[in-house]
């Protein structure tokens, strides 16, 4: 499948970089003295009328239930303080309680936009612990059913941030559907896999539940050729569209060495000309046996983190299909089918941490073993490494000096998933 | 059948032997001093080049035996921290990562990373939340995911899911 | 033009109550409409369970409305923010009194009947700050300081855009404007220039003056959640609604018959079907840019305000004066 990455903006071929700890970062995105997150009103203007003003978290575009207190010069934003935790279910002290074949469906639900990533990274943080590794087959299918699964998200992610711009009424609601559209051929293709539309429980320790049914790659292909083909739609919705660019150019432009000490990952780095994927840099799964190809943007602003995520769609197909072509056989899981819950145990006290590139960034788990026998199928503590977290914590740094109305732009070019957040 | 560690990195691990005095670095990271912590963080970060954050994870251990016994050990939490360094594009370095860990005696507190690092800025507050591990020197030191008025620390071992003492509301 | 008595006020009580309830009616059909074509955009198919085809569902939405508890909060100016609703569609409606539909059926033919038209598009900004304000809520009031500051700015674009048919003309009566369009001669396309981007930039500022995207900075559900509608329920709520719709049907209808002609149509006949229909496709046209658009931030609206369509107001006057003199 031929798939050219987007050029429709102009790029600077060769920015002025430096070097940062060994990463080339561009000069122009690296800032000295960033905002302070704890900055005292009394500093800012004795003489302003500050107008408190809090959004959410019921609000139709904080991503969920985030809420910020914003402290607002006219319209231009002076402070801005993000609560999170109205989504905290407990995750990681449920998990305590269950055993490790039981995890997969409980961490379906921290980030409900790809629950294939985190059913990735917890079985992957398992197996490292069990030291078992999948067998090929499985490895490939995880990869293939993460990529299809990052185009999902990078989907809503586009989708969304569209419907922040245009509101619920109106342009963006259009480019959201659209999106939405192609979602569901997506979601038809887990459905068909897994059973299950949204949260598959379909990774389990030592491989994959599931086989992939007869002709499966076939339709995928089709469906993966056609979304290719749609994206360039949504930029030229997006990118293309001179209100857009008016509306996310220049705006909220991202240090990368902010970003890499605050730990967001993934679209927001790339955004700001890091060029850092774990899937080519540090390969699991299938990803050491395909060229993964790593677009990257070096304006640092939130149009550069959108289109980061449409041409992650492209590549995403792309690795995908190729996959599809060579996916070996054998068997599914390396373990034998696991019929009780407790079958399997660790019992040495052990930690292991394992990484996926999840659409968000970096989504790890970090696992503590059980030091007692007893209930060795349980989990002593597990930590789930969120990027959307990281990518939050941001936001005290971007939104001092822009408008209300940039807020919900830069909260949609972050993505977070308060499921995940908030766990 | 051994667990799959990602290997310490090599120049780290010989630093790491060096300026804490051990012998052998266990897989899961050394045990770091808590007076050390904050400079071995910033040499970290300044002279191995670990910019990127990723996580900081507190364990609460409960007491075990008794004040006084032999192989006494108090009620503690055990803070576990994970940083990694970004490909080097000169010398082909791939990424890695390096974790080290902190034990910390309930009651006293660790130094805070977040003048380090600013992500550690809300993990530590989510560890404060969740396990109740106190760092000292944090820049905003409130609760990120309960509510402000919460009792206790969820993630404690004490802090039982089934026993009544579960704070409905 | 049709006279049903002899009194004036009597005629136009009972004209202008005719004019009236057919705006709302058709205004009820084009929610519908719009629904359904929004539907066909976002491949969907919009409201289908109401009635035959979804077609009873501005009824169903009516009702709904009706029978909503209307709150208002305790801290809320009572009397202020019970009159806002009310006086948003007296407003929106009141424009209407001079538009032209066919040669007989027209309200009143005012001798300033443009400008009675632009007046009453210029009075929204009153009572949508009234609601904000006496809302008592933060999002209200900034939304009502948005509508005050893009309700007053962009005015002035609107009765300069408008000045180039009545220079053309040499009349305010609306009767006579589209009376000098005959034979096809609209000032949208004659003189050839100056009326067609007028006609764009009527259009332009309309849809700013009625708060349509990509102008609803005032309403903006993303980030402002409803601006001044924020605390209304019900019928309350529905007025906005309403009147937002209205507007911008009484927005299209002066836009048709300030440059496209009014009821005229040439060698085709003329009457109120042309007009109409003039009016539902510019109608039709809002919609469309509604659901294609993202919307402007405050600032960049002031800035296209003052910077582009002012300047290029003025020059079009300018111009279409000069043509009028030497031509």
């Amino acid at each position: 499948m031929a798939v050219t990455l987007s050029h429709s903006l102009p790029v600077q071929t060769l920015p002025r970089t430096m070097q940062v700890g060994g990463v080339t970062v561009p000069v122009d995105l690296v800032t000295t003295g960033w905002p302070d997150p704890q900055m005292r009103l009394e500093d800012y203007d004795p003489e302003a009328d500050l107008m408190t003003i809090n959004m959410g978290p019921q609000h139709p575009s904080t991503h969920g239930v985030l809420r910020v207190k914003l402290w607002l010069d006219g319209e231009t934003v002076v402070k801005a303080v993000p609560y999170v935790g109205y989504l905290h279910r407990g995750v990681e002290k449920l998990c305590e309680k269950l055993t490790y074949v039981q995890l997969t469906p409980i961490v379906d639900k921290n980030d409900y936009v790809s629950p294939m990533m985190n059913e990735m990274a917890i079985n992957m943080a398992i197996e490292n612990a069990l030291g078992i590794e999948p067998p090929r087959r499985a490895q490939y299918m995880r990869s293939i059913l993460a990529e299809i699964q990052r185009i999902g998200s990078h989907l809503i992610s586009v989708g969304t941030w569209g419907l922040d711009m245009g509101g619920a009424i109106g342009g963006g609601a259009t480019i959201f559907m659209f999106c939405m559209r192609e979602r569901e051929l997506l979601l038809d293709l887990f459905e068909e896999l897994t059973g299950c539309r949204f949260h598959y429980n379909t990774h389990t320790v030592g491989g994959q539940r599931h086989d992939l049914p007869v002709g499966w790659d076939v339709k995928a292909k089709q469906v993966l050729a056609r979304i290719v083909e749609r994206s360039y739609e949504y930029e030229q919705f997006l990118v293309e569209n001179p209100i857009c660019r008016a509306r996310a150019r220049g705006v909220a432009v991202l240090d990368p060495l902010l970003a890499m000490e605050c730990g967001a990952s993934g679209p927001i780095l790339r955004g700001s000309g890091v060029d850092f994927d774990l899937r080519r840099d540090a390969p699991y799964a299938a990803y050491g046996e395909i060229e993964v190809r790593v677009p990257t943007r070096t304006e640092g602003d939130a149009l550069a983190r959108a289109m980061v995520r449409v041409d992650e769609i492209r590549e995403s197909a792309r690795i995908a299909s190729a996959l599809l072509d060579g996916v070996p056989e054998g068997p599914i899981c390396a373990l034998k089918p696991v019929k009780l819950p407790g079958a399997v145990k660790l019992m040495e006290g052990e930690t292991a941490y394992a990484a996926v590139e999840g659409p968000r960034g970096e989504l790890g788990t970090y696992l503590v073993a059980q030091t007692d026998r007893k209930v060795g199928q349980h989990p002593y503590r597990l930590k789930i490494r969120s990027p959307s977290l990281h990518a939050l914590s941001l936001l005290p740094y971007l939104c001092p000096g822009h408008t209300l109305a940039d807020v919900v732009v830069i909260i949609g070019s972050l993505d977070p998933i308060m499921g995940e957040v908030d766990r | 059948m051994p667990p799959l560690h990602e290997p310490i990195p090599p120049d780290v691990l010989e630093w790491c032997q060096a300026e804490l005095g051990l012998e052998t670095v266990p897989a899961e990271g050394p045990e770091v001093p808590r007076d050390r912590l904050l400079a071995f963080a910033r040499a970290l970060k300044d002279q191995h080049d670990f910019w990127f954050f990723l996580y900081c994870a507190s364990t609460h251990y409960p007491e075990e035996g008794s004040a006084g016994e032999e192989g006494h050990k108090p009620d503690r939490t055990l803070v576990a921290y994970r940083v990694r360094r970004l490909p080097h594009a000169a010398s082909g370095r791939p990424t890695q990562t390096f974790p080290f860990r902190v034990w910390v005696p309930t009651g006293e507190s660790t130094p805070s990373l977040a003048e380090v690092w600013v992500g550690a800025d809300w993990q530590e507050r989510e560890q404060f939340d969740l396990v109740g591990t106190v760092f000292a020197g944090h820049p905003d030191p409130r609760r990120l995911m309960m509510p402000e008025d919460w009792p206790g620390h969820p993630l404690r071992r004490d802090y039982a899911i089934e026993t009544g003492h579960f704070p409905w509301r | 033009m049709i006279v049903l008595f002899d009194s004036p006020w009597l005629h136009g009580a009972l004209l202008g109550l005719v004019v009236s309830v057919s705006l709302l009616t058709v205004t009820a059909a084009g929610l519908l409409y719009e629904r359904k074509f929004a539907g066909r955009l976002q491949n969907r198919p919009g409201p289908t369970e109401v009635g035959p085809w979804g077609l009873l569902q501005p009824v169903a939405d009516g009702l709904k409305l009706f029978q909503k508890e209307q709150i208002v909060p305790a801290a809320a100016q009572r009397f202020l923010f019970l009159l806002a609703p009310l006086l948003v569609v007296v407003a929106a409606l009141a424009g209407a009194a001079v538009i032209p539909w066919s040669a007989e059926l027209m309200v009143a033919d005012l001798h300033m009947g443009v400008l009675w038209a632009l007046a009453m598009a210029s009075l929204m900004p009153l009572p949508v700050w009234i609601a904000g304000w006496s809302s008592n809520n933060k999002y209200a009031l900034l939304g009502a300081m948005r509508t005050v500051a893009q309700g007053i700015s962009y005015e002035v674009p609107l009765l300069l855009t408008a000045l180039v048919p009545i220079i053309l003309t040499g009349s305010f009566r609306m009767g006579d404007i589209v009376a000098a369009q005959a034979d096809l001669r609209w000032f949208a396309l004659w003189p050839p220039g100056p009326g067609a981007v007028a006609f764009v930039l009527f259009l332009l500022t309309a849809l700013a003056e009625s708060n349509r995207i990509p102008f609803d900075i005032p309403e903006a559900e993303s980030e402002l959640v409803a601006g001044v509608t924020v605390e209304y329920t019900g019928m309350n709520f529905g007025m906005f609604y309403l009147a937002e719709y209205v507007h911008s049907l009484v927005a299209s209808a002066i836009a048709a018959a300030l440059f496209l002609g009014g009821w005229d149509m040439g060698p085709l006949g003329s009457g109120l079907h042309w007009m109409l229909l003039k009016t539902l496709l510019l109608w039709a046209v809002i919609f469309w840019i509604r659901w294609t658009l993202l919307r402007f931030r405050s600032d960049q609206l002031m800035e296209l305000c003052w910077r582009w369509l002012v300047p290029l107001g003025l020059g079009l006057v300018l111009f279409t004066a000069t043509w009028k003199v030497f031509a």
